[in-house]
């Protein structure tokens, strides 16, 4: 999968932001700010505020005028307690954005030194250019003008160089920065004056304002909240849209959301008895299908699955299979990770002893939901049925060089058959039904004593 | 323990909480269902205008090196206690205007100025003293100070005082004069 | 994994005809203002106070013990006011949680011992980790998890968050179950 920006937009307001906008901001929202002692979003406060009245000014007009209270803002964080006003920022006359916009002190500076490296990467694309070009005119046959002037290629990049008028001028009136030698020391009292924490500002609060680096509480002014942005995602091999989420930023929505939780059959540890070294024991499975088809289920032992039979499409859907199932074991703590680093697979030492049937589960029924009655099969390895639903029993046996206390985990492979739904091109209609395989880590606790 | 409850004019005591020993309620202030409040170490005095809010414990502990008679826990007033937090000061001090957020702890050994915040789920238990208008919050326990006082939770409590006789059983007040524990609140306002 | 069943006491729950069960140990105040739509379980311990404002929450909600669910309070130039509380379907609030949030979407799971602050938004599809504090008026997102005190994004949650709050929820409906008399 290969996530995609797909919009941005600000986490507090829920307003879109064009991605060209977001760039020239620096992706920032525009009107709603984090606080900079604590990082946590800034609330907009109203106060009545009493036009000062003017000492001066004769009493009589002065009441008349000033009898409307007039609606002032300022910014408060509701975490730590800081307000706009502890570092003398005005109240502002309107609820929204107007908080004055400071300029970083080595704004010039910054900017002149990109301008500089613009025209230097410039420069070096139209040196590069030349020189290919010169390289496909020596190669060519015919002569040109520097071959028979006999002008070398420095010259003539240089010519180049000189002729471009533009970054040539940026280049020139680039003054480098100057080493200094005498550095201002040390006020006196550096080491004796004792230090108010309350006064001086952390270091991630620091870093959060590069542009400033405050040292002092009272120097520390609101930051524009960053934007977040919407995620699309993107089949790695076969370069098709997976989901993508409606451009609104409050929808859940998505306008293609195709899920391996609709189409990868589900499984549920029910219970586990203790894992103990050397043992036998008993694992209840749930097994579930939520797709629109009967569907097939076989449980074979853990194994590399065989060569997928139609290439990458497949193998594709296969990592994403995997990472998906491991995360709906764990769907109860809802303790989801989107990305699941490619790890190696861990350790089994204990194994599952697959039954040799073929399981077959009917497709997903709504409507199911609402009749309990749970069947129940006399058979020793399937507990009991329930619409799409099934239980299995299974039985484990543990290597007795199993470690007490360490994770207890077991593998098995599922294969299960599939029906693509997705209507592809008239040649691809043939093989709608296949046969995946997706190997499922199981977390079985943690491994019990042997005496127990 | 004798159970000595006084409750003066002007407070709202929910009657769904428990309240054990000598305790003086401040008129104006209002108790949620559900607050536990214990005097067994000696009386608790709570000033006028506070908020009491659900599941908030106040417990004056008993303790072996007790002065005779025990000195009373006088929480001053315009204190704003959140959902769930604990207060088991017994140094027999607690400012006013303070603010002790959604289940925040404040220990023994701690002294509470005025005009304080203690932050959500913050815990108070190495001895100390918070000075006036500190700020307390976040996991870390950042320190900071505020400019200003902590706003007044006047309009709230017209609010709940109007509204909660409606839903809840209310303990009626039980003393018509007015106690010693207004003047207390006077000589405990901070210092200029 | 799937989840155990959960048994309760039957004398101690009442069940309503749209298939509501809440606990005869909850403080539910001012219950004329409370409108559970259906299916939501309120455990015992919890408050709901609809006494200050309106408390509505949607189907398949998981109100779990000591949790306080609170209308939020706000100060206005000409008065103060307690805003009316909103819940979506398909929300779980953990045990001991204080929820004052103004809304809260649908598809929300909070965890244990949460503080979500006055007035917070909570959008469809999101997640607050165990023992976060939100502070007050946070704006969480969709699709986003919040952790810690005070509580930042973390990660996104995956695309199919809506469905596994739905079968979460729905399946701890199912397992929530009275105790059979032996």
């Amino acid at each position: 999968m290969i996530p995609q920006v797909d919009s941005h937009y600000c986490a507090n307001c829920l307003e879109n932001m064009p991605s060209s906008e977001a760039r020239l901001k620096k992706n920032r929202c525009s009107s709603c700010f984090d606080c900079p002692s604590c990082f946590h979003t800034l609330s907009t406060r109203a106060t009545l505020a009493q036009p000062r009245p003017a000492p001066e000014a004769g009493g009589g007009d002065a009441k008349v005028e000033n009898k409307q209270p007039k609606k002032m803002y300022y910014l408060s964080c509701f975490n730590c307690r800081w307000t706009s006003r502890d570092v003398g920022i005005p109240d502002q006359p309107v609820a929204s954005g107007g908080w004055p916009e400071r300029s970083a002190p080595h704004a010039a500076r910054v900017s002149q030194l990109l301008e500089h490296y613009r025209a230097v990467a410039q420069q070096e694309k139209q040196d590069k250019l030349e020189r290919e070009r010169k390289k496909f005119a020596i190669r060519g046959k015919y002569i040109t003008l520097t071959d028979k002037t006999g002008l070398t290629g420095a010259v003539a990049r240089s010519i180049a160089g000189l002729g471009d008028a533009g970054a040539g001028a940026a280049l020139a009136g680039f003054a480098p920065a100057v080493p200094k030698e005498d550095v201002e020391g040390l006020p006196e009292d550096a080491f004796t004056k004792e230090v108010n924490l309350k006064q001086i500002t952390s270091m991630p609060q620091r870093l959060a304002s590069p542009e400033w680096q405050p040292v002092s509480v009272s120097r520390l002014h609101p930051l524009a909240k960053l934007l977040s942005v919407k995620r699309s995602q993107r089949c790695r091999a076969c370069d098709h849209n997976l989901t993508k989420p409606e451009y609104n930023p409050g929808s859940i929505k998505f306008k293609i959301e195709l899920l391996a939780y609709y189409h990868v059959p589900e499984v549920k540890i029910i219970s586990c008895e203790m894992i103990k070294p050397g043992a036998k024991s008993t694992l209840l499975l749930k097994l579930a299908n939520p797709t629109g088809h009967e569907m097939a289920l076989q449980l074979l032992p853990a194994a590399p699955p065989p060569p997928p039979p139609h290439g990458e499409t497949e193998a594709a859907t296969e990592d994403k299979d995997d990472s998906i199932e491991k995360s709906l074991d764990k769907s109860l703590k809802l303790d989801k990770e989107p990305r699941w680093p490619h790890v190696e697979p861990p350790a089994i030492l204990t194994r599952v002893t697959p039954p040799a049937v073929t399981l077959t589960l009917a497709p997903r029924d709504d409507a199911a939901e609402y009749d309990d009655d749970a069947r129940h099969e006399p058979s020793h390895i399937i507990l009991w049925r329930k619409s799409n639903k099934l239980a299995l029993r299974l039985e484990l046996t543990t290597d007795p060089a199993a470690v007490e206390g360490s994770p207890a985990r077991t593998a098995l492979t599922v294969e299960y058959s599939y029906r693509n739904t997705v209507p592809q091109s008239i040649t691809a209609s043939q093989n709608r039904d296949h046969t995946l395989y997706t190997t499922v880590y199981l977390d079985l606790g943690t491994v019990g004593s042997a005496g127990l | 323990m004798a159970h000595n409850i006084k409750i003066l004019p002007g407070a709202t005591v929910c009657e769904d909480c428990t309240l054990e020993g000598d305790i003086t309620i401040g008129g104006g202030t209002v108790i949620h269902p559900r607050v536990t409040i214990i005097a067994e170490g000696g009386p608790i005095i709570i000033a006028e205008y506070c908020i009491i809010e659900e599941y908030s414990t106040i417990i004056h502990k008993k303790s072996d090196k007790q002065e005779d008679p025990p000195k009373p826990l006088f929480i001053g007033a315009h204190n704003v206690f959140e959902v769930g937090c604990r207060l088991e000061s017994p140094c027999g001090h607690v400012g006013e205007s303070n603010v002790f957020e959604c289940k925040c702890f404040v220990g023994v050994n701690v002294k509470i100025g005025s005009g304080c915040v203690i932050g959500a789920a913050c815990h108070l238990s190495a001895p100390q003293t918070l000075v006036d208008n500190t700020v307390v919050w976040g996991s870390e326990h950042h320190v900071r100070e505020a400019l200003e006082k902590q706003p007044s939770q006047l309009l709230q409590l017209d609010f709940l005082s109007k509204v909660m006789p409606n839903y809840h059983r209310l303990r009626k007040p039980n003393i018509h004069k007015r106690q010693p524990s207004s003047r207390q609140s006077l000589d405990s306002s901070p210092k200029p | 994994m799937e989840l155990q069943d959960t048994y309760y006491n039957k004398s101690e729950y009442v069940e309503t005809a749209s298939g509501n069960k809440v606990s005869r140990q909850t403080v539910l105040c001012g219950s004329q203002n409370i409108v559970l739509h259906g299916k939501v379980i309120v455990q015992s311990d919890a408050i709901i106070r609809g006494d200050l404002a309106n408390v509505k929450t949607g189907r398949f909600c998981i109100i779990s013990k000591g949790s306080v669910i609170r209308p939020p309070f706000k100060k206005f130039s000409k008065g103060v006011a307690f805003f009316p509380l909103q819940m979506g379907d398909h929300v779980f609030v953990g045990e001991n949680a204080v929820v004052n949030a103004a809304v809260v979407g649908s598809y929300v799971y909070i965890g244990k011992n949460v503080v979500i602050g006055r007035r917070c938004v909570l959008k469809d599809c999101c997640m607050i980790e165990d023992n976060s504090v939100l502070p007050a008026e946070t704006v969480v997102p969709s699709f986003a998890r919040y952790s810690g005190s005070p509580a930042r994004f973390v990660t996104n949650l995956p695309e199919a968050m809506p469905d596994l709050m739905t079968e979460f929820t729905k399946s701890y409906y199912q397992h929530f179950l009275p105790t059979t008399v032996s």
